[in-house]
């Protein structure tokens, strides 16, 4: 990600205390005309910085964890004595703290609500009254056309204001899983600057977006946009606690081809898209909803021939926003679905699904990755964020296999039992592995004749050795191996100290 | 391989010191082969592809024959082949070629061509490493014949480029081997080592270049005594070395360092039927398989699979295996060389594809992924697994959409580029024949399913064969598919 390098290279010359911050009567209507000439020396009263150290697993050797790093980003001061930042900002974090612009004056903080789908997060200081001095942001929401402001800090806290055109707003790609929602496109100059480019941006003074990527090449930068923060921070406050972004669940295609049309049953109109697939058990399973459909109209909204609809503020969206960020979970929704030519009406209640529910994880993140260490043998669950540590170049670089498994799960594993593969991701060489060590980045389907349904499966399969031996099937070569259960038991003490292992396993 | 090394250090003893062979006595058997050579393109399948020039060298044996590689007259449209100290040039034909041990064979119809030549005879024995080596051919630099010197460098099983898909033994010697080399004799005492037929370009690697050495030529030669090359036979099955104590007793072995482990059997392949995953192979055609995968052979150490790169067609194997903890004698048969050849490059062929309303269909192959640069992980995968995940059994041949030749019949037919082929109007398409059929079959309209895409292809046949005529004389399109294999 480019933002981060760019973060990386100058954390080192970050250390500088911020100075005395300039009183500018001024301040809060010169952010609301970013426009203007005027010098951007800005008292920054509404954002603060956001110091994270961060601390994530090595998915290579499980038990252990990679050096801490630091990040700092700026945050959105919000009602109810609250940070808005990005989740990418706060992932894995093992420190936070919070840093006035002006005073440098610190305070640690906690995370109170991160959704790494939609990439944001709140952060909340250990003491309530630290963003009292502080003036919240409200929500605003632009059109495209707008000039913006992009909110950075200078080392010395004052704030650093850079015009933003909102050129495009669209559905598009999140950073973190497989989610598209909402985006903002800017064109604008950023400049790096300590604090990174996770920056609010604003209108008139008023809370936009958040700044998720830039580009200094093509000098163009993407936000998180105003419908997906209001949506998250609606959930953020709901009784039930945070439920993230509904999906209904289904694939869908462009009906603009003629002869598709006439074979999914259109005679007239122009409107429509085709349903390509439905996920079992999501929402539009549930509702009724089948492959070979035809969506006519969500609610009150059509839907048209590209899957998009009218939005009273943004004009014509994928649909995904509608979904998404305009209901919540438990919604129910009315679709209108055109079958076999006639139309019908599905009660569709959406739903968030939850991605840690899928049988690859996207992003295994706040967590400690489960491991099972058999004298020397390493058993994991297979996740995205193992297939990441091969680098920037992982969809080319990592397993083959697993690369196939992880972008096409849910067409691969339709139906299967098992709620994680299993995998013999490498061998730490012992006694017991003799032979064994070259083997790696094996999918393990059974253990003592069991089959695995998850790495929480292995150890009541371990407690059955046959005739004192451990049997473990993998796929393709070498098919099986056999570990002796009682040497493995008396390797052990020498594996822990030999590869100074904090524990033979995490379930 | 060491064992071949090993074995020749012994042999040294009894070896005469080399003795020079006069250029004149190699001039007499000496070939340089011109070739036009006409490479198909698969991009555009129809088109005969471009003719390029090359040339290579040969060398004549027994029976009025010249030897040579394959690479040297694949996809020839015409050879003609010189001999030194004669102006004239004579039309040769390839009489066989084998494309997996980059090995061809040709003849001259006129009789004049081998009057005053002398067929070069082949060692029985592999050259000592370190030993000296002359390098006959036709390389860059000039226009008549280049000598090179070199050692014999080392001997090991490695990749033939040609094919892409193929290891077998080689020499590899320290005698600059360059572009025109190829098809030529590497000499010792006169006798013929090896054929030269590949190296590294220099901004890889400094005089590294291989030649077929005698056994893989002499198994060439013999496998065509029958009029008909059958390629080399394999066992299609993977084995794990039997290293570890726990499991050697839990299959029931004593500690003798013997044995290796069926990993893995491809279903159809020579060991179909006869070995499973989980037995244990003790020895092979009698010999004792060490627990690494090694055999004696001729009082040396050799991979197991050597045994095999000897077999011919309708030869068997004998296993004395362990199954279950029981003795078992089991004999696989070598029916056929395995069919399935998508990994390995093609030659000699048109590419096989089938244009219908301006939508490009090819089967998935190494030359094929190569030209049209389709890069999805989804072909990737099936290309790279198609054997050791047995895709052949759904798909013998694996169909995708590679292009689209726009027309107002495919207008909003895109993204599909790289989508692998299911069904047509409901019927499993398993190989471009089966497409061909689907196709010809009267229906108001053709809904072509991809792998993965929820959403069908419909072309609707009125507007296909509309279109026909059209795309064809549009995008100079002689014909609408080539299914000749």
């Amino acid at each position: 990600m480019i933002p981060r390098l760019f973060l990386c290279a100058l954390l080192s010359v970050s250390l500088a205390g911020s100075g005395t911050a300039f009183a500018n009567e001024n301040a809060e209507k010169k952010h609301a005309t970013p426009d203007s000439s005027a010098p951007a020396i800005h008292k920054p009263i509404s954002v603060v910085r956001v110091n994270v150290t961060s601390q994530p697993y090595d998915f290579l050797r499980p038990w252990s964890k990679r050096p801490p790093f630091q990040r700092r980003a700026v945050g959105a001061v919000l009602p109810g004595s609250r940070v808005l930042t990005t989740a990418e900002q706060v992932a894995d974090a093992t420190y936070l703290e919070l840093e006035k612009p002006d005073s440098g004056e610190k305070c640690p903080a906690t995370v109170e609500v991160v959704d790494y789908d939609c990439n944001l997060a709140i952060v909340k200081p250990s003491e309530p009254d630290f963003l009292k001095p502080f003036k919240p942001l409200t929500l605003a929401e632009p059109g495209v056309g707008d000039d913006l402001a992009i909110w950075q800090l200078e080392s010395n806290g004052t704030l650093l204001n850079t015009r933003a055109l909102l050129t495009t707003v669209e559905v598009g790609p999140y950073p973190i899983g497989d989610s598209a929602f909402l985006l903002y496109r800017l064109t604008t100059s950023l400049q790096p600057r300590d604090s990174s480019f996770t920056s609010p941006v604003v209108k008139n003074g008023a809370l936009a977006g958040m700044l998720l990527r830039f580009d200094s090449r093509s000098q163009t930068a993407d936000a998180v946009s105003a419908p997906v923060i209001r949506h998250f921070l609606k959930a953020a406050d709901a009784k039930t606690g945070y439920i993230g972004f509904p999906r209904v669940g289904m694939g869908r295609a462009a009906l603009r081809d003629p002869q598709l049309r006439r074979y999914a049953g259109l005679t007239n109109g122009t409107g429509g898209v085709y349903v390509t697939e439905v996920e079992p058990d999501g929402a539009a399973d549930k509702a009724g909803i089948r492959p070979g459909d035809v969506l006519l109209a969500i609610g009150t909204n059509a839907v048209d021939r590209d899957g998009n609809y009218i939005d009273p503020h943004y004009g014509k969206v994928s649909m995904s926003h509608l979904i998404a960020c305009e209901h919540y979970d438990g919604e129910k929704v009315p679709f209108k679905v055109m079958r076999q030519g006639k139309e019908i009406t599905c009660e569709v209640t959406l739903a968030h699904p939850d991605p840690s529910q899928s049988i690859i994880e996207p992003y295994t993140i706040d967590k400690a990755p489960r491991y099972y260490i058999l004298g020397g043998v390493v058993f994991q669950e297979l996740s995205r964020q193992f297939l990441k540590e091969w680098g920037s170049e992982w969809t080319r670089k990592a397993p083959e296999r697993f690369l196939y498994y992880d972008a096409y799960q849910k067409e691969l594993f339709k139906g299967d039992p098992r709620q994680r593969i299993v995998i013999l991701s490498n061998v730490l060489p012992s006694p017991c592995t003799v032979g064994y060590e070259e083997l790696n980045c094996l999918v393990v389907t059974k253990v003592n004749g069991v089959t695995l349904k998850s790495l929480a499966d292995l150890e009541g399969a371990l407690a059955k050795p046959i005739e004192g031996f451990h049997h473990i099937q993998v796929q393709g070569t070498p098919g099986e191996i056999v570990l002796d259960a009682a040497e493995v038991s008396a390797t052990e003490p020498a594996l822990i100290r030999n590869y100074n292992l904090p524990a033979m396993k995490r379930l | 391989m060491r064992h071949y090394v090993r074995l020749f250090l012994i042999l040294l003893v009894l070896q005469l010191p080399a003795r020079a062979i006069s250029i004149a006595e190699v001039r007499k058997s000496l070939v340089h082969i011109t070739t036009t050579a006409q490479e198909p393109n698969y991009r555009v399948p129809w088109n005969p592809g471009a003719s390029e020039t090359g040339s290579g060298a040969g060398f004549i044996i027994d029976g009025n024959r010249i030897l040579t590689n394959a690479h040297v007259v694949s996809n020839a449209r015409f050879i003609s082949v010189e001999r030194e100290n004669d102006p004239n040039h004579y039309i040769a034909k390839v009489r066989y070629i084998g494309h997996d041990c980059d090995l061809a064979v040709l003849e001259v119809a006129d009789a004049k061509f081998f009057e005053g030549t002398v067929a070069l005879s082949f060692t029985n024995q592999i050259p000592q490493i370190e030993s000296s080596v002359s390098v006959y051919g036709y390389p860059i630099g000039g226009d008549r014949l280049s000598v090179t010197t070199g050692v014999v460098s080392r001997i090991a099983f490695h990749v033939f480029a040609h094919s892409g898909a193929d290891s077998h033994l080689t020499i590899q010697t320290s005698a600059a081997i360059n572009p025109g080399n190829s098809g030529g004799p590497v000499l010792q005492d006169g006798k013929v080592i090896g054929v030269a037929f590949q190296g590294f370009s220099g901004d890889v690697a400094q005089n590294v270049g291989y030649m077929i050495p005698v056994p893989v030529v002499q198994r060439f030669l013999k496998d065509i005594e029958d009029g008909h090359y059958d390629r080399y036979m394999d066992l299609c099955i993977a084995t794990f070395p039997l290293l570890n104590p726990a499991q050697r007793k839990s299959l029931g072995l004593p500690d003798d360092a013997k044995g290796v482990l069926v990993g893995s059997v491809v279903t159809g392949g020579a060991c179909d039927g006869v070995l499973k995953v989980g037995d244990v192979l003790l020895t092979i055609d009698g010999h004792p398989i060490q627990s690494d995968g090694y055999v004696e052979l001729d009082g040396e150490r050799m991979e197991m699979p050597e045994v095999v790169e000897r077999k011919f067609k309708g030869d068997s194997v004998a296993f004395h295996i362990l199954r279950e903890k029981q003795p078992l004698d089991v004999t696989a048969k070598f029916e056929q060389a395995w069919p399935f050849q998508i990994q390995a490059s093609e030659y000699d062929v048109q590419p096989r594809y089938i244009l219908f309303g301006g939508l490009l269909f090819q089967p998935i192959s190494r030359d094929f992924l190569q030209a049209s640069q389709i890069d999805n992980l989804r072909v990737r995968f099936i290309y790279n697994y198609f054997i050791a995940d047995e895709f052949y059994k759904e798909h013998p041949e694996v169909i995708v959409l590679s292009g689209v030749l726009p027309d107002p019949v495919n207008t909003y037919v895109g993204g599909f580029r790289g989508a692998i082929v299911e069904e047509i109007n409901g019927v499993k398409i398993k190989t471009l024949n089966d497409m061909a059929a689907a196709f010809a079959k009267p229906a108001e309209q053709y809904v072509i399913k991809m792998i993965g895409e929820g959403r069908p292809i419909v072309m609707e046949r009125a507007g296909v064969e509309a279109a026909r005529e059209r795309i064809k004389t549009r995008y100079n399109v002689p014909n609408e598919q080539n299914l000749s294999e």
